[in-house]
């Protein structure tokens, strides 16, 4: 056995105990925001076409006095699409809802999809990558929530209207 | 304009009393305005000059073609045509199956966003600070975009040092016209 072998096991239980000292358990809050609404203006092509929505975040109904506290994660629990217009899901193959920034340190990050459509509906529950984390993205003041919206088939006359209900687990330390 | 702009100028030396002076400058900054306006509704000119990369491009190998946009003031790539669309095996339209999130593996590829957050700098006219990623291996790298004429792109995809990546040539498509 080499002289370092029995560094490792230090190595590792220092590792351990930094990650636990810094990450702590925090306070985790609920958030909704109200209804996006995505309007895609025609004419719209066979293929993704995306609707952004710039969404500004304000989390002070949770961090109250305290401007030492940031938001260190944030995952998405739950998002719902629904019909914005009497056109419904007609013609819509899938959902992909992405979140993105304009810090150039701070990456898009896909978060849910739905793919392909339940038939006949006009509301569909995204299937969450439960694994993204957002908090990133959601430290920002302002997030784009990026909806694409992959249609079938051409679509040249007027516009498509979608709402999305967004339900996510904030953490602030 | 110019005689527009000569008729403020006599008007404002002939009035020197101070609520003239103040009308005049009130019709010089409308006047101003109303141009910028204008010339902001007909320019058929880019927003910024990084939007010269917004459109369809296909790389060197034809087998996809990719629409860039711009979201905020970040450049986005997603595959919106590809030459073999679906899964032989399953008749079924492809997915990313090579994601190293499982959970995002039945992500349709056509429409997944190959490249990300590019940010454009006006210093050198390049497209940096983004990523590509290789739907065939799931994995992602760094990448500069060099626009080398209006139709061309030269797509650099590295890992670690711009020096030992690879270069690839993509060319501009025409969008489709109205039927």
């Amino acid at each position: 056995m080499s002289k370092t072998s029995h560094l490792s096991p230090i190595l590792l239980i220092t590792v351990f105990l930094l990650v636990v000292g810094c990450s702590g358990p925090g306070e985790i809050h609920e958030w909704k925001p109200e209804s996006i609404e995505f309007s895609l203006e025609g004419p719209l092509f066979e293929g993704p076409n995306t609707g952004q929505v710039l969404l500004p975040l304000d989390f002070s109904e949770f961090l109250g006095d305290d401007s030492e506290k940031k938001i260190s994660a944030a995952r998405l629990m739950s998002a719902q699409v629904h019909a914005g217009d009497s056109l419904g899901f007609q013609q819509v193959r899938s959902f992909v809802l992405s979140f993105a920034s304009d810090n150039e340190d701070v990456a898009m990050q896909e978060a849910a999809f739905k793919n392909p459509l339940p038939s006949e509906v006009s509301s569909v529950a995204l299937d969450v990558a439960a694994t993204a984390d957002l908090g990133e993205l959601f430290a920002e003041d302002r997030v784009y929530v990026v909806l694409d919206v992959d249609l079938m088939e051409d679509f040249w006359d007027g516009n498509r209207a979608f709402l999305l209900d967004l339900r996510m687990e904030t953490k602030f330390k | 304009m110019a005689i527009a702009l000569s008729f403020l100028t006599y008007e404002w030396k002939q009035n020197l009393n101070k609520q003239n002076m103040l009308r005049t400058t009130g019709w010089m900054i409308a006047l101003v305005a109303l141009t910028l306006g204008t010339m902001g509704f007909t320019s058929p000119e880019p927003e910024t000059p990084g939007d010269s990369l917004i459109g369809i491009w296909e790389p060197s190998n034809g087998r996809a073609r990719l629409k860039i946009d711009r979201i905020g003031t970040k450049y986005y790539g997603r595959i919106v045509w590809l030459i073999e669309p679906n899964d032989p095996e399953t008749g079924q339209p492809k997915t990313d199956i090579n994601n190293p999130d499982p959970e995002l593996r039945n992500v349709p590829l056509k429409g997944y966003r190959m490249l990300k957050d590019f940010v454009f700098q006006e210093e050198d006219g390049t497209w940096t600070e983004g990523t590509i990623y290789d739907p065939l291996n799931g994995s992602t790298y760094s990448c500069i975009i060099t626009m080398t004429d209006e139709n061309t792109l030269d797509i650099r995809g590295y890992i670690g040092v711009q020096a030992l990546g690879r270069t690839d040539v993509w060319k501009r498509l025409k969008m489709p016209k109205k039927k």
